[in-house]
Order: C-alpha cells, then structure tokens, then sequence
C-alpha cells in the first residue's frame, strides 16, 4: 500500500518537474509573420512575400528570377506570365522588371514584354531567312506573325538592315523591305514593260497584269522616267487613275492632230477622244494656243475654212444669188455645229442682215429673195380678177372673214346643201335654170342609194364638187398659193437651187407673198366693183321681179300638185322644193340686195347658205329680219311659211309680187310640159326617163305640175293606178323595176371593184363574179333599151291626144 | 470540441483505465497513478507545443487540486487561482472546476467560482466514463471556457492585466 502512494507521490512530483521544467522556446508560425510583419513595418527587413504567403523573397531574387526566366523563355517573355511564374505580385514584378530595362542594356520592355536583344538578333535572322526566299517582305505580316508593334520592329529592323538583314526598306513606304535582288528584277521588268508600250496604258491596269508592286512601281517608274531612261510621262501621280503615256504616242498624236487640222482645216473632238485625248477641247486649246480656231459643239474649225465660208458668202450677197455652203464644209459636222459655224460665217461677213439661212447650210441674199418675189406678179393680178368674178363675198374685212368661218365650223351642213344645189344646177341644163326640171332628180336618186353603200362614195362625191372645199379654204385666208405651189413655181425658174432648201424659200415667201396678193386683190376688186350703171341696174330690176314672179307661182303649183299625193310623199317634195326653188328665190333676193353693197355674185344659184348668212349680217336692219326669217323658214318644212315669208321679203326689197291668174297658170303649166317633153326626147338615160315620164304623166293627168325628187317617183307611178290605162301603167312598172336593178348592180359593182383593189388574192374569183354581173347587166341594159321608146311613147303618144284635146 | 486543434490535443493524452474514486481505497491509488501520467504527458505535450497554460497539485490523498491557470490575450497574460475536489461519486461525476477570483464577475459561473461547463460536456464526459481523467477536464472544460470568458471579461474591463504577476509565483515555487 505504501508503495503505491510512494509511487503517487514520485508521481506528483514527476507531474511538478514536468510543469516546471524549461518550456521549449520554439517561435510558432504565427509568431514568426507576427515578427516579420513587424520587421518590414519598421523597415528594417527588405523581403516580398509570395502569393501564397508562404515564403518570403527578396527583390534581388526576384531580379535573378526574372533574368532567369528571360533567358528560359530565349529572350522574351510576357511580365504577366511572370507574375505566374514566380508568384508575387505583380507591382513588384514589373518593378523589377522596370529596374532591370533600366540597368541592362540590351533588355527592354515592349507592350508588356521583356525582350532582350539575343532575341532579336534571332528575330532578325529569321526575318532575313523569310525575305531572301520571298525577296519582299511587309511590317504589318511581320508584325502579324511576331506580334509587336510596327514601329518597334521597324526601328529594331533598320538597325540591323545591312547587317543581318539583307535588304532594304521602300523609300516611300517604310512598311515593306525588299531584296536588291528582288528590287533589280522588278526594275528590270518594269523597264522592259514600259520601254515596249506605245499607246498609253493605266499604271494600274500594268499592275493588275503584270503583279508588279505597287509602291516599287512607282518608285522606279518615277525614276526611270526621272533618268530618261524611259521616255514617257506618268500623268496622274501615284492614284490608281495614274497613266503612263509614252512620248512616241503623244508625238505621233501631235502629228496627226497637226495633220489633220492643216489637211481638212478643222477638228473633231470625237476623233480626239478616239484618239485617247481626255478633254479635246482643252488639249486644243492648249496646243493651238496662238492659232485664232472656232469652237463649236462637237468640232472645232480652224481659220482657213472660216475664212472659205465668208468669202463665198460674201459673194453670194454682192451678186444677190445665193450659195449652198455645204459641199465647202466637212461632211461630219452635226446640223448643231453647222449651223453656228454659218453663222458665224455671215457675222464675220458682215452680212447678217442682207442675207439669209436656210436649210442648215444655203445662204441667200435678201435682193435674190425680193428678186423671187417680183416673179410672181403677173400670176397676182390675174388670180386677183378671176377671185373678185368668183366670191366678192370673200373679200370682206379679215375680222368678218374670222366670223363666218368659225360659224361654218358650226353648221357643216351647209355644204352638202350646196353641193345638192351644184348638181341640180348641172342636171337642169336642158330644162333652164329657174325651173329646175325633175330629170336632176333622177341622178340624186341614184346618188343617195350608192351613199349608203360605202362611205368612200362620199368622199369621193366630195372630190367632184371641188369648188366647194376650195371656197372653203379661201373663205379661212383667201391665200395666194400654198407654199408648194410656190415651191413648183421657183423650181422652174431657179433652176439648180437645192430642193429640201426650195421648200423652205416657198414657205418663206409663201406669207409676203399672200399679204401682196390680197393688197392686189382689193385694189381690184374696188376698181372693178365701181362700174355697174344706173341703166342696167333699172333693167336687171325688171328681170328681177319676172323672175322672182315666175318662181313663187311655180312654187304655188308646186305646192298644189304635192297635195295630191299621199303624206308620206308630201314631205319629201315639200323639202325638196324648199331645198331647190325656194332656196333660189332666196338667192336671187339675197343678191339683189347685195348688188347694192357691191357684193353680188354673177350666178346667184352658186349661193350657198353660209354666204348668205353673211351677206345678210351686212344688210341694213329693216331689210334684213324679214331676209333673216325668210332664209330660217327654208330649213323649216312648210311651203306655206315659205311663200308667205317670201312675200314680206319681196315687199321689203321693193319688189311686187303678182298673183297668178288662170290664164298665167296654164301658161306656167305649158311651158313646164314642154321643157320637160324636150328633156325626155333627149335624154337616154333609164332613171332619168323612168322620172320624166312618170312626172309627165302625173300633170297630164292630174293637171298639176309636180317638183319630185328622185326617191319620191315610185309613190307617183303609185298614184297613177287608176288614172292610166293599166297596159302603161304594166309597162312602166315593169321599166322601174328594171330600172331599180340596174340601179342596184352599179351600187354594187362599185363596192365589188372596191374590195377587188383591196384583196388581190381573190382577183379571180372576183373577176368571174363581176363578168356575171356585167353579163346581167348588159341584160338589163338591152331590155331598158328596148323598152325606152315605148315608155317614152307613153308620153309622147299621149301628149298629141291630150294637145289635141287642149 | 469543435475546433480540430482540441480535438487532436484530446487524443494525444493517454485514456484511463480503473473505473474507481477516493472511496475505494486500492482501486483509488491505482487510478490516481493513471491520472498522474495522464497530466504529465498532457503537461508535457503542451510545453512540447509551446501551449502551456496551468499549474496543479493536490493533497497527498489527491482528492483535492489547487493551482494556478492563465490566458494570453493580445500578447498579454491573465493568469487566475484554480481549485476543485474529486467528488466521492468520481469518475462517474465530473469534479466542479472553480476560479475564485472570477466570481460574480460572469454569468457564466455558479456559486464559488465554479464555472459553469458547455451543454455538451457533460454528455461527453458521461459516455467516457471511466476513461477520461483530469486532464481531459482540464483540456476540454476550462481550458474552451477561459478562451470564452477572458477576451470578454478584458473587453468589459472586469479583469486587469497586473504587472510583474505573470512569472513570479512559479518561479517563486521553483525556487
């Protein structure tokens, strides 16, 4: 038991020596930062700890570190790969690495390198090694594949240029280095290149060819050039628009230009261009420069041929002719320049004012122009009488002359009714004017059946009645003669002048001339108008009043006989006579009136409605209203308007009217028979008879007188059943309806020959078709022929029965 | 025992053996030499590591201990008197640690100057019954509660460093 607490208490004391004994001075970790911290504080120690805070290092390490990194790495190395490497911060890295640039030469730092020079000698070398096998070699790949900075590499490289590196850098661009090998072969290609051209070509155009390059091009073209080594210029400096032009080019250039202005005496600038000259006009300019040339639009002339043009125009005015200036200039001049040049040409001569241009190129001398003028004299005055005969209507003030024609524009069918009254007049020969037979009726008749055929029987119904468009175009101007008259006219007389010229003279003279003629044709007018005597006015008084007398009574009978057929009928009569008698005795009282204003015409039938319009506008008032109404109420359809209207207007023009008696009646009557028998025995053709025979017919038995159109004269043969013995009746049936058929193939033939011209490929079969109809025809005409006598007996015969009975 | 230094320091002192307290008479001593050892190696290992931080001894029977503890803070060393009895029911019962000159001023402390242990000690020291000894106590109960309290006292200005204290009474004892 003792011996365990002996043990104890040795135990106890173990436990006091253990906790009394020396504690072991070691320093802990903590300690130690704690003392380096302090240390650094008082800066009594120099040390950097790593990153990691587990070692501490001295900057002259990291000096020797970094050197030694430098020269692992063969010279050049990134600062921020070394911060990696050697694990402090950065700022005491590139400290470091600021310090070391500092005292060693030889080392620097570049973008954030640390480059020393073994590394560029070797960078050098490799450099050197590239461009002798390429023989040119650019920074910007260099500093691509090295990746440093241009400015750098090209310092560093021009350094060692000569040296290390067997080259040398562009002169004008610092970017590229070149071999002289490489530099020498160019050369030698561009002179070759350049020394073979004769024409100028476009240095870029060489470049894209040839691959040469292009800033050594310039360079030794420039030089080449400099040193006369090449003759040429480079025209353009070092742009892409550069040219080079050799001098043999622009020699021979010269030459031809030179040639050419003395041989032809101008210049084309499209020849120029042709030629390879940018701006003609200047280089012209610039080459001739003491030469006096004339610049027009597209050429320039030179003195000689200028001169040329004025002495001719000169003479052409000295000897008041005229001269065509074209075969003296060049054929390639445009109109435009030729023009100029002419001119150019008269104010050089001085003559602007007594000579004149036509056509582009003819000169004519104002005397030669006045000359042309007297030719036409003669024509004038003669032109002149024969107007004033025709239309002294027409010679009215040019004012009036305006109004009458824009109110005809109005009223178009005022034409037809005149060309309606020319053809009466033309088919009523034999039955005398006044009366105007119904043989003129049977051609209308046929005339209006073919116009609804076609209307080119219109037109050219339009062309036999000339007078009536020309009336129309003199009623507009009265002019003398159209320029192409007067083109025909001078083309006679001046013989060789050249024809696309002469028209235009015409035209020119045309207007003066048209202003002579209506002096001329007033002064005639006034002398010829002032002759009529009292004597013969008195006389042709008398005539007067028979005549109009003789027309109102026909009308009166007229008007009887139409009543005796049917409606239908009746209104075509009464417009036809309202067209054809009454319209005459208008006239013939119009123009009465209008002697007294010196404006009558010889045949007053000839008056159509548009100059009546105007003769009346000119009348004095009191006569003019009842004239006025008379002339509405033939458009009217009443004859009974009309007579009573005309008898106002008689007693307005102081005229008396005479009411027929029996006795004149029958007279009227006779005379009527009789003309219209006469007619018959002439006449030979069908309609025309068919027409007398039946209006003949139709007095003898009825004892009225009738004034028929054409159309109207199947309702008479209609009207006469009864009234004849029904064999004539049979018979003249039977001959109107020949009559009709023949009426109706001459329609037809017509349009056939119409359609033949148009399609000729059906010539044949038109043609057997047409020998058909002819062949009918010729039927229809012998059968007509045959029947004629007997139809004309029918009137004949009976007129001797029915003279017997008067 | 959170941190991994205590954990390492714990299982560098030997464990014991003999389930006995002071009641039994030969068991007692047996267990008192395991105790012994356990407190040399520990004291050992601490001054080995430079982490020495107490002073004990106890009366003959080893019933009671006595001492002295102290705390470096901020380079500055709080040094405090130490005592406690090994209760009757030891080991199964841990001893009551007490610091005298602390009390009242924390309250983290029971009557006495007995300090009051973490939640988790107890437990601990319950399931190794009967191999912790006092150095076990010593490593996980006061030495955690003074590296609490002391900074926090100091800061509180409820404990003030007292000049020449800190070498004087060992020296004076080696002596």
């Amino acid at each position: 038991m003792d011996d365990a607490w002996d043990e104890i208490r040795r135990l106890a004391a173990d436990l006091q020596t253990a906790q009394f004994a020396q504690t072991v001075q070691r320093l802990s970790e903590r300690n130690c930062i704690e003392i380096i911290t302090k240390l650094v504080q008082e800066k009594k120690l120099d040390v950097v700890h790593t990153l990691d805070g587990k070692e501490y290092i001295t900057p002259a390490q990291i000096s020797q570190e970094i050197r030694d990194e430098l020269y692992i790495h063969g010279g050049r190395i990134n600062i921020v790969d070394l911060q990696q490497i050697i694990n402090v911060d950065l700022s005491h890295v590139e400290a470091r690495a600021n310090e070391i640039t500092r005292t060693e030469r030889g080392v620097q730092l570049v973008l954030g390198q640390l480059i020393d020079v073994k590394y560029l000698e070797r960078l050098a070398e490799e450099v050197n090694d590239k461009l002798q096998e390429a023989g040119l070699i650019t920074i910007s790949e260099l500093c691509k594949t090295y990746d440093l900075p241009g400015d750098f590499l090209t310092e560093e490289l021009s350094r060692r240029l000569g040296t290390l590196i067997q080259g040398q850098f562009d002169q004008y661009n610092r970017g590229v280095i070149y071999t002289p090998a490489f530099v020498a072969r160019h050369k030698a290609r561009i002179r070759g290149l350049f020394s073979a051209v004769t024409r100028p070509i476009p240095v870029s155009s060489a470049i894209g060819v040839f691959g040469f390059h292009e800033h050594l091009l310039y360079s030794v073209l420039e030089e080449l050039v400099n040193s006369g080594r090449l003759k040429g210029t480079v025209v353009g400096g070092r742009q892409d628009k550069a040219v080079y032009i050799p001098d043999i080019y622009s020699r021979t250039q010269n030459t031809w230009v030179d040639s050419f202005l003395q041989q032809n005496g101008y210049l084309e600038f499209d020849a120029l261009v042709r030629l390879g000259v940018p701006d003609p006009a200047g280089y012209i300019r610039k080459r001739f420069r003491s030469s006096k040339l004339l610049f027009l639009r597209a050429a320039c002339v030179g003195p000689a041929l200028v001169d040329q043009l004025e002495a001719s125009v000169e003479e052409a005015v000295s000897s008041s002719t005229w001269v065509d200036l074209q075969p003296m200039l060049p054929s390639s001049l445009s109109q435009e320049d030729v023009g100029m040049l002419v001119s150019q040409a008269l104010r050089n001569a001085g003559v602007t004012t007594s000579a004149r241009v036509l056509g582009d190129s003819v000169v004519v001398s104002e005397k030669f122009i006045s000359g042309c003028l007297a030719l036409f004299d003669d024509a004038m005055q003669m032109k002149a009488h024969k107007e004033v005969k025709n239309n002294p209507v027409f010679l009215l003030t040019e004012e009036e002359v305006k109004q009458t024609s824009s109110l005809m524009e109005s009223s178009a069918p005022s034409k037809k009714e005149k060309r309606e009254a020319e053809r009466r007049k033309k088919t009523t020969e034999g039955s005398g004017s006044v009366k105007g037979g119904g043989g003129g009726n049977a051609r209308e008749f046929k005339i209006r059946k073919t116009k609804k055929k076609g209307k080119r029987d219109d037109d050219s119904d339009d062309e036999t009645g000339p007078s009536s468009q020309q009336g129309r175009g003199k009623v507009a101007e009265v002019p003398f003669m159209s320029a192409q008259e007067v083109a025909v006219v001078l083309e006679a007389k001046a013989g060789d002048f050249p024809e696309e010229s002469l028209l235009e003279l015409a035209e020119h003279l045309a207007r003066p001339l048209s202003k002579a003629y209506q002096e001329v044709v007033r002064a005639v007018f006034l002398s010829s108008s002032s002759s009529p005597s009292g004597a013969n006015k008195k006389k042709s008084m008398k005539e007067l009043q028979e005549e109009v007398t003789n027309l109102y009574n026909n009308i009166r009978l007229f008007e009887k006989g139409a009543k005796l057929l049917p409606d239908e009928t009746q209104v075509h009569i009464t417009r036809h006579v309202l067209k054809t008698l009454c319209s005459d005795i208008t006239n013939v009282l119009v123009n009465f009136l209008a002697a007294d204003l010196m404006m009558s015409v010889e045949d007053p039938a000839s008056i159509s409605g548009e100059i009546r319009v105007k003769i009346l506008g000119k009348l004095p008032e009191e006569t003019r209203a009842p004239l006025m109404k008379l002339h509405h109420s033939l458009s009217g359809k009443s004859i009974e308007d009309f007579l009573n209207n005309v008898e106002t207007s008689a007693e307005a023009c102081g005229l008396l009217l005479k009411k027929g008696d029996k006795k004149r009646e029958r007279q009227s009557l006779f005379v009527h028979r009789g003309a219209l028998v006469e007619q018959l025995k002439q006449t030979e053709e069908p309609a025309l008879v068919l027409h007398l025979t039946s209006v003949l017919l139709f007095q003898s038995s009825t004892h009225c007188i009738l004034h028929a159109p054409g159309r109207c004269v199947p309702s008479i043969i209609s009207t006469l059943i009864g009234r004849i013995p029904t064999e004539s009746h049979q018979l003249l049936s039977q001959y109107q309806g020949l009559v009709v058929k023949q009426l109706v193939n001459q329609g037809r033939k017509k349009t056939a020959e119409k359609e033949v011209k148009k399609e000729d490929e059906e010539v044949k079969k038109e043609d057997e078709e047409v020998k058909e109809e002819e062949e009918k025809e010729d039927d229809i005409r012998g059968e007509l022929l045959t029947l004629m006598p007997q139809v004309k007996d029918l009137v004949l015969a009976q007129r001797k029965t029915s003279v017997a009975e008067d | 025992m959170s941190d991994e230094a205590t954990r390492r320091t714990v299982s560098d002192i030997p464990l014991l053996k003999t389930n006995s307290g002071p009641r039994d008479r030969e068991l007692w001593v047996q267990r008192l030499r395991e105790e012994y050892v356990s407190l040399i190696r520990y004291v050992e290992n601490n001054k080995a590591a430079d982490n020495d931080w107490f002073r004990l001894e106890s009366n003959r029977e080893g019933t009671r201990w006595f001492g002295k503890c102290w705390y470096v803070h901020e380079l500055l060393r709080y040094e405090f008197d130490v005592e406690f009895d090994v209760p009757a029911t030891y080991p199964a019962t841990a001893p009551e640690v007490a610091l005298p000159e602390l009390e009242g001023k924390t309250a983290k402390m029971y009557r006495g100057g007995r300090i009051c242990l973490t939640d988790h000690f107890k437990p601990l020291w319950a399931r190794n019954v009967p191999r912790f000894g006092l150095a076990h106590l010593m490593a996980l109960g006061l030495g955690p509660w003074l590296a609490v309290e002391v900074p926090d006292l100091v800061s509180r200005g409820l404990v003030t460093h007292k000049e020449n204290q800190q070498l004087q009474a060992p020296s004076a004892e080696a002596s």
